[in-house]
């Protein structure tokens, strides 16, 4: 069964459906586009259920032809990295969706453009072909684009445009990029061109072709993630999204970004992968102390946390191009619940616009004595987004310290500084607002979170703490993937990955056996 | 070669009789659209089918040249050619003809009494810009190119009491004109370097070429310029492009389409047939000008078109840089030749499509299209709004719309040629390098236009939309949707549409 086509089908399937409900009942659109968001979901948690553990396989494989002479393909096929950005991704767009209430009017186009943006995203990080990759990476800018443009606040016009301009600048790169690397692949295998990332691995490129190839993708996906100095475009649209789409954008847009440089630029283009990975990861460091300090200052709490995702993302960035295998399992796992914490901030400033309509950390102060549940939820938000050992957070910075610490000392010292960081600008943009006496009169009687909030919130919460105490089963998933990325590089180029970081070496005599008797629970809380 | 079939003519036959007869049944039954309506029709189809016949003919190895004037005493000059690249030609043409006149009932309608000059006008058009595909003739090519363009000169000006449509009318012949006689002139000194008329055939000037020595390379440098210039005029690529927004601006809205296209359609099937049927031997020597003509183009119309307040000025500039996408095909010769005929048979529906709602929208005798009329289409018109969104997002070039595959062939058979310039190794590849840029650039006002039609503003008034435009516009929309997902049918076709 093509599981993987099904999944990618059934958000325009859904799509569809809302197109087609009839104008005079607009109540009952968001309904429907909530049922319409679950069966991805329920196809995704399948997938979870029966990918099999311990190998870094691609799995559900599928592989039409297209185009024999271009060779173009529908090739799609999910590993460790990719499986849990498929399950974030389908978990998040129905919350996103039911966290929509207060869209009113145009509704149907909204709901319309949220599918297709999941069947985009589902598709970029499913995609073996680079040409179909490319298709939904570039895809996805315009149902974001018209999300900004038609539902943000104030400043949305220049928010939309800047957003679409930069990541386009960026795929313009890319396609470039990709054509050049389709046609040397062609030439290598005697046929016009191929577009088959597994036909391309079997290439040996030169390293100047590697290193202009690196940079023409990585200038792609680092304006994506986005990358210190390519981040100016995430602070505004971030700010003037409305709350699905600063969920949405957050929690798999800029995932799009890291997956990319892991699954293309690591793989295809090792040796560049090597030369360079001082220098990005560098920049990954310089974006989590600048989006940390900058983030402290923030007058604008959405702001603030956009800027926190600065900061989040370089952790990323380093734990990739450390190039040991911890750090790029924390990696993976970070883009996980990255998605989960900034996704539940975002949430969480949604409501309380929704009722003040005002993002001013300045109108606050107090809130926890009007709202408790909701301060409840954000404090938690925030101790999870910065890092609270039992939280999902701690074991993707953690990770990623630990793996960077062994090839970047110096690095991975100062990121350790961007957890302070967090806890500052978090905890203090906590304390303005919710403690201390009730400042602003309009927050007096302000309602606090009803049962559609709290059931909203509640399975980020759920999974936040699950990934935080239990994460063993999906660093398990991760693992191989990773670990495979990893012996490519070391196999292609003179490099070694140190000795600590190979799984193979130290872990397996102890946890081997203790795996087969009680699954290993012991890893969870280690820390 | 003589032969006595009429296969290879019998499109611009089947159109030109179309025209007369529509001429001839109008006079009789002058206000009944319902009688001489269908017979422009019906030529269109029979247009379609003969595009088919000589598709088929071509593809079991009846093509070839025909019509060669043996008896006189020059030497052999075939005035027609059947090959697959003038048999897709003919289908293309066919298909934006029939849609492009759909487009335009409206106006048909508009004009009245003066409906049958216009459907017989766009009968003889479309049978001209065919000639200019199908004929190995130079002088062939440049009658017609006149017949086209003088038919085009009179549309642009049909609405006689309109103040755009005249001065639309007199500025496209004035400069049309300018335009054709520099062709001729480069016609004329081709002929005088080469010694020949015919770009097929004994003596001709592709067989020249390896054979002797050209003793005068000035004089054909100039005659190779100068028909460059023409044809670039007429296909509107920079810098020869200025008068396009006024035109497409003035003329009547409901005609646009068809000339906008049509005119790309041919011009481009006559620069693919003189340069790279004849002159591919010369290629190191107008291929950096056709990629010079191509950066130009790319980047004016993308640059001007972003501060466009007018949809149908945003859309000639569109044109333009769509030109110069089209020409960075061409740069690779014969390789290029599929890439140019999947980008041009997919944009000209486009381009009908977008210009059947601008006349929708904006009524289909306007000249001023302001892009606030189209603020809450989609909601004004749920289907035209949704089509329109296609056709917009397929021109911008987004990935499952027809304009991504167009403009990705184009790049990659321009980044896969050899470039004749010092130094160079990588193919075109600054050229893919500055198409990309401005695709991206022109994302900017191509969403601008998307999100006009979602926007809260304009007004609620529901927007009716008649029979015929609607069916244009779901055309296009759904050739722009579906050969965006699944090209591999027209892929397949247009590998074998190449001049003989």
């Amino acid at each position: 069964m093509p599981v993987l086509t099904i999944l990618v089908l059934l958000p325009l399937v859904g799509a569809l459906i809302v197109g087609m409900l009839p104008k005079r009942r607009p109540e009952v659109v968001f309904p429907v586009s909530i049922v319409a968001s679950l069966p991805p979901l329920a196809v995704a948690c399948y997938i979870l259920w029966e990918f099999t553990a311990g190998t870094a396989d691609l799995q559900f494989g599928e592989d039409v032809t297209l185009s024999a002479g271009f060779d173009i393909g529908w090739r799609v096929a999910v590993d460790g990295i990719s499986l849990f950005l498929i399950v974030l991704t389908a978990v998040l767009f129905p919350i996103a969706i039911a966290a929509s209430r207060s869209i009113g009017e145009r509704i149907k186009t909204y709901m319309i453009l949220m599918l297709i943006l999941e069947a985009g995203v589902l598709g970029v990080f499913i995609a073996l072909d680079l040409l179909v990759f490319f298709a939904f990476f570039e895809i996805v800018l315009v149902p974001m684009y018209l999300l900004i443009r038609m539902w943000g606040s104030d400043n949305r016009a220049y928010a939309s445009v800047k957003f679409v301009l930069f990541t386009a600048a960026g795929s313009a790169f890319l396609l470039v990029s990709i054509i050049a690397l389709a046609v040397i692949t062609g030439n290598e295998l005697g046929q016009f061109t191929s577009f088959d990332f597994r036909k391309m691995l079997t290439v040996e490129l030169s390293d100047t072709a590697q290193l202009w190839l690196f940079l023409g993708f990585g200038i792609a996906f680092a304006i994506k993630v986005p990358l210190f100095p390519f981040h100016t475009w995430l602070p505004d649209a971030h700010t003037e999204a409305p709350t699905a789409g600063s969920v949405i954008l957050a929690g798999v847009l800029l995932k799009m970004g890291t997956y990319g440089l892991l699954r293309f630029n690591m793989t295809l283009f090792p040796q560049a992968t090597v030369d360079l990975s001082f220098w990005i990861a560098l920049l990954g460091v310089i974006g989590i102390v600048y989006g940390g300090a900058v983030a402290i200052v923030q007058p604008d709490i959405k702001r603030l946390v956009a800027y926190s995702s600065v900061s989040h993302m370089g952790f990323i960035v380093l734990g990739m191009f450390a190039l040991t295998s911890q750090a790029v399992q924390g990696s993976v796992f970070m883009m996980i619940s990255h998605g989960l914490t900034t996704g539940a901030l975002f949430l969480l400033i949604g409501m309380i616009y929704d009722r003040t309509h005002t993002r001013a950390i300045a109108d606050y102060g107090g809130l926890a004595k009007v709202m408790p549940v909701y301060a409840g939820i954000f404090l938690f938000s925030a101790f999870a987004s910065a890092g609270l050992p039992g939280l999902s957070g701690f074991i993707g910075e953690f990770t990623v310290l630990v793996g960077s610490w062994m090839t970047l000392p110096v690095l991975a010292v100062v990121a350790g500084f961007g957890v302070i960081l967090a806890a500052i600008y978090l905890l203090w943009a906590y304390e303005r607002v919710f403690t201390g006496p009730v400042t602003n009169p309009k927050l007096e009687g302000l309602r606090d979170l009803g049962l559609r909030e709290v059931a909203i919130m509640a399975p980020l919460v759920v999974l936040i703490i699950v990934l935080g105490v239990y994460p063993k089963p999906v660093l398990d998933r991760i693992e191989p993937s990773a670990e495979a990325i990893l012996d490519r590089i070391s196999f292609v180029t003179d490099f070694e990955a140190p000795e600590f970081g190979r799984a193979d070496e130290v872990v397996e005599p102890e946890y081997g056996t203790v795996d087969n008797q009680d699954g290993g629970s012991s890893e969870g809380g280690g820390g | 070669m003589q032969n006595a079939s009429f296969l290879p003519v019998a499109f611009e036959v089947v159109l030109l009789a179309g025209a007369l007869v529509v001429l001839l049944v109008a006079v009789v039954f002058e206000r009944d659209r319902r009688i001489w309506g269908p017979v422009a029709g019906v030529s269109f189809a029979g247009a379609f089918v003969v595009g088919l016949l000589q598709w088929r003919e071509v593809a079991g190895g009846g093509g070839g040249l025909f019509f060669s004037a043996m008896d006189l005493n020059v030497v052999a000059s075939p005035m027609v050619v059947l090959d697959g690249y003038s048999a897709f030609a003919a289908i293309i043409l066919a298909v934006v003809g029939f849609v492009g006149l759909l487009a335009a009932w409206d106006l048909v309608v508009f004009v009245g009494r003066r409906g049958p000059e216009f459907v017989s006008l766009a009968l003889l058009a479309v049978a001209g810009l065919h000639m200019m595909a199908a004929s190995p003739n130079l002088i062939v090519i440049f009658l017609g190119l006149e017949t086209a363009s003088i038919a085009f000169y009179i549309l642009a000006g049909f609405v006689r009491k309109g103040k755009g449509s005249e001065e639309a009318a007199l500025k496209y012949f004035l400069l049309g004109s300018l335009a054709s006689a520099l062709f001729l002139y480069g016609v004329a000194l081709t002929f005088g370097a080469t010694g020949s008329l015919s770009i097929y055939g004994s003596g001709s000037i592709r067989g020249l070429f390896s054979t002797t020595i050209i003793t005068e390379p000035g004089i054909l440098l100039a005659g190779m310029a100068l028909m460059l210039v023409g044809l670039s005029f007429k296909v509107s690529a920079a810098p020869f492009h200025q008068w396009a927004p006024d035109v497409y601006q003035g003329a009547p809205s409901g005609a646009v389409g068809l000339m906008a296209a049509g005119v790309k359609v041919a011009g481009f099937a006559a620069i693919g047939r003189i340069f790279v049927g004849g002159l591919i031997s010369q290629i190191d020597t107008w291929g950096p000008i056709l990629a010079i003509i191509a950066a130009a183009s790319m980047i004016i119309g993308t640059v001007m078109a972003l501060v466009q307040t007018d949809l149908k000025r945003l859309l000639a500039y569109s044109g333009i840089a769509h030109a110069g996408y089209i020409l960075t095909g061409l740069v690779a010769g014969v390789d290029g030749i599929p890439a140019m005929w999947f980008y041009v048979a997919t944009y000209s529906l486009m381009v009908v499509g977008a210009f059947a709602v601008v006349s929708i929208v904006s009524g289909p005798a306007s000249s001023d299209a302001p892009l606030a009329d189209f603020a809450g289409l989609a909601r004004r018109n749920p289907e035209i709004g949704w089509l329109m969104t296609i056709i917009i997002l397929g021109m911008s070039g987004m990935p499952f719309f027809a304009g991504f595959v167009g403009k990705l062939l184009a790049f990659v058979v321009a980044a896969s040629v050899d470039n004749p310039w010092p130094g160079g190794s990588n193919g075109y590849l600054w050229l893919v390098v500055i198409g990309t840029l401005t695709t991206v650039v022109g994302l900017a006002f191509y969403l601008r236009v998307v999100s006009t039609f979602f926007s809260a503003d304009g007004s609620d008034e529901e927007l009716e939309a008649g029979l015929p435009a609607r069916f244009a516009v779901v055309i296009s929309g759904a050739i722009t949707l579906a050969f965006g997902i699944v090209p591999w049918p027209l892929l397949d076709v247009v590998r074998d549409a190449l001049p003989l």
